[in-house]
């Protein structure tokens, strides 16, 4: 089954939602396609239909007229549908999506892509991290607010930035004790006095932290600038972790070392951006660690370096939801606007706007990007790779074997080749990599990808059998 | 646990219908609309999967569908993500079911 279509938008989060919006009023003929039951991606995601919940809080409201403005578009959505694949097509300028989804056709050809895939919590990894029990913030975030069940009844949290204050707050309101919150980033007041006027507009946002900061204070939480988590012990789970202050540089200070007995970690260090179907795009790649490491070139259309391609929100580089938004609506009118429809007034108007945004992301992001001696807490045995479990001992023995870049390491170690596709480890791999062996991020470079980016029935993709892939290097 | 404490900013939650599910060969009380992985901890359970190649066990890590730690076999399918899958009435849940050793 096989259809063609003007435009595609990968992801329904606030990107996405406001690209196939704004591309639909002018005029495109839209398919949002999203991998969840419902709309609103991660910051915006609703409880389970099955559920009712009376829920007046600032962030629902906006929630909600977000979801108006799609319903009642003629955005047509697809939902619980996954984008395994995505190839130029047959025609040219036009695009092949490869779909999984029970409402949705198995291929999909489009004249003009918006990529909105979001983005996911950046892990660093420290021996025992791979023990249930330690999970990221967004998980907590999850659970809490989704489907109300709490993660384990003693929590210690250990990253960076605010979603981890966030987390924390909402332990807090849901009666979880919560030993404390560790902050790897220091200084912040000095730190912070030249980003002031990036601040300046802020004030929905300063007031929602500082309400975290509150239910903090109000409930003895100690939160400490300057440490991390270094290890978690536990036989099938965390029960005891230990912490320390850390140097300048992020290295642990052992002498400060200290343990205490919890049944979770919480290990949030910002955020990475989805960018596996760039990379299976061949875009141009650029690298800035504030932004969240390895993010697609665009142009002021925020189109990539392949045409007809469009990044938009955080899987372009780590900026939050009102910025997400604004991207969504230059680059929906900009994709309109190539195949035939609409002016660009708007555009111009929320350029503007946009620019006060990416200060205050650059903020955000200079002042709680991870330090780079957080990578040095895993020990040779400690596992990296996840789902192949792939040691640290056995990435230093590709390193040494000849590996040039971390594509090198996945072909000798089978890291990154599991069922995540090295989501989870690439970024920590690409960093451990250019540190021990004194190369930049950009020689080391990120995973290749193959199709399927996400593990797929084997009948699904046997029915593309007769459609050939195009050949690639790696 | 599911959680009982509401406040303004986590107002209450009216769970779906009450179903029952099967853990293990053990009956569990669950709720429609959630997860699998929230009747799992309900039911205490943090160890999800072990590791074919090392044994380890595996549980709830990122909650989004990205780390494929969580997957358990859902009414004999394997590889079922426990974070991104609704409960269903009398379905049966198995964890740690791809040992290998």
């Amino acid at each position: 089954m096989s259809e063609s279509v003007e435009l595609v938008v990968i992801g329904a989060g606030p990107a996405g939602i406001e690209a196939a919006v704004a591309a639909a009023q002018a005029g495109a003929e839209v398919t949002l396609i999203d991998s969840s039951p419902r709309p609103g991606g991660q910051y915006f995601k609703q409880i389970s239909k099955a559920f009712q919940s009376d829920d007046h809080t600032e962030h629902q409201r906006e929630a909600q007229e977000l979801f108006q403005k799609l319903a009642s578009s003629n955005v047509r959505v697809l939902q619980d549908t996954l984008v395994w694949g995505i190839f130029e097509g047959a025609q040219p300028d036009t695009w092949l999506l490869t779909l999984h989804g029970s409402q949705a056709p198995a291929r999909l050809s489009a004249r003009a892509v918006v990529i909105a895939a979001g983005a996911y919590d950046r892990s660093i990894p420290f021996p025992g991290w791979d023990l249930p029990g330690v999970m990221t913030a967004g998980a907590v975030l999850t659970m809490i607010k989704n489907q109300r069940v709490l993660p384990g009844r003693r929590v210690l949290l250990s990253g960076t930035g605010p979603l981890q204050l966030e987390a924390a707050a909402q332990l807090v309101e849901a009666g979880a004790e919560v030993v404390g919150v560790l902050e790897s980033a220091s200084r912040l007041i000095w730190r912070g006095i030249p980003y002031l006027p990036a601040l300046w507009g802020q004030w929905a946002r300063m007031r929602e932290g500082w309400g975290y900061l509150k239910t903090l204070a109000g409930a003895r939480v100690p939160y400490r600038l300057g440490w991390s988590v270094i290890a978690a012990h536990g036989e099938e789970r965390v029960n005891e972790v230990v912490f320390a202050r850390l140097d300048p540089q992020g290295r642990p200070i052992l002498q400060s070392r200290k343990t205490g007995k919890v049944d979770t970690v919480v290990a949030g260090y910002s955020l990475t951006p989805s960018t596996e179907l760039f990379r299976l795009l061949d875009c141009e790649m650029i690298f800035d660690s504030g932004r969240g490491g390895f993010l697609p070139r665009r142009n002021e259309n925020l189109e990539t370096s392949r045409e007809g391609i469009y990044a938009a929100g955080d899987c372009a580089g780590i900026g939050g939801a009102p910025m997400s938004r604004m991207e969504g609506r230059i680059a929906g009118c900009a994709a309109a606007l190539r195949l035939g429809h609409g002016g660009e007034d708007q555009n111009h108007q929320g350029k503007t706007a946009l620019r006060r945004e990416r200060r205050f992301a650059k903020m955000l992001g200079d002042l709680f990007s991870p330090p780079a001696g957080l990578y040095t807490l895993a020990k040779e045995d400690t596992i990296l790779c996840r789902c192949e479990q792939v040691t640290l001992g056995q990435i230093r023995e590709a390193f040494t074997f000849g590996a040039q870049t971390i594509t090198d390491v996945k072909n000798i170690t089978r890291s990154g080749m599991g069922n995540c596709q090295g989501r989870t480890c690439g970024s920590i791999i690409a960093q451990i990599m250019a540190a021990e062996t004194n190369r930049k991020p950009e020689d080391v470079r990120y995973y290749n990808i193959r199709p399927p980016v996400h593990p797929v029935p084997l009948e699904v993709i046997e029915e593309h059998g007769a459609e050939k892939a195009p050949e690639r290097e790696g | 646990m599911r959680i009982t404490k509401f406040t303004s900013e986590l107002p209450a939650v009216q769970r779906g219908k009450a179903i029952e599910v099967q853990v293990n060969g053990r009956r569990a009380q669950a709720f429609e609309g959630e997860l699998i992985s929230t009747v799992l901890q309900a039911e205490g359970i943090s160890v999800f999967g072990r590791k074919h190649q090392t044994g380890r066990p595996s549980g709830i890590y990122c909650g989004m569908g990205v780390c494929y730690e969580c997957l358990v076999t859902v009414n004999g399918a394997g590889n079922i993500r426990a974070c991104q899958t609704l409960v269903a009435d009398k379905m049966k849940i198995e964890t740690e079911a791809q040992v290998k050793p």
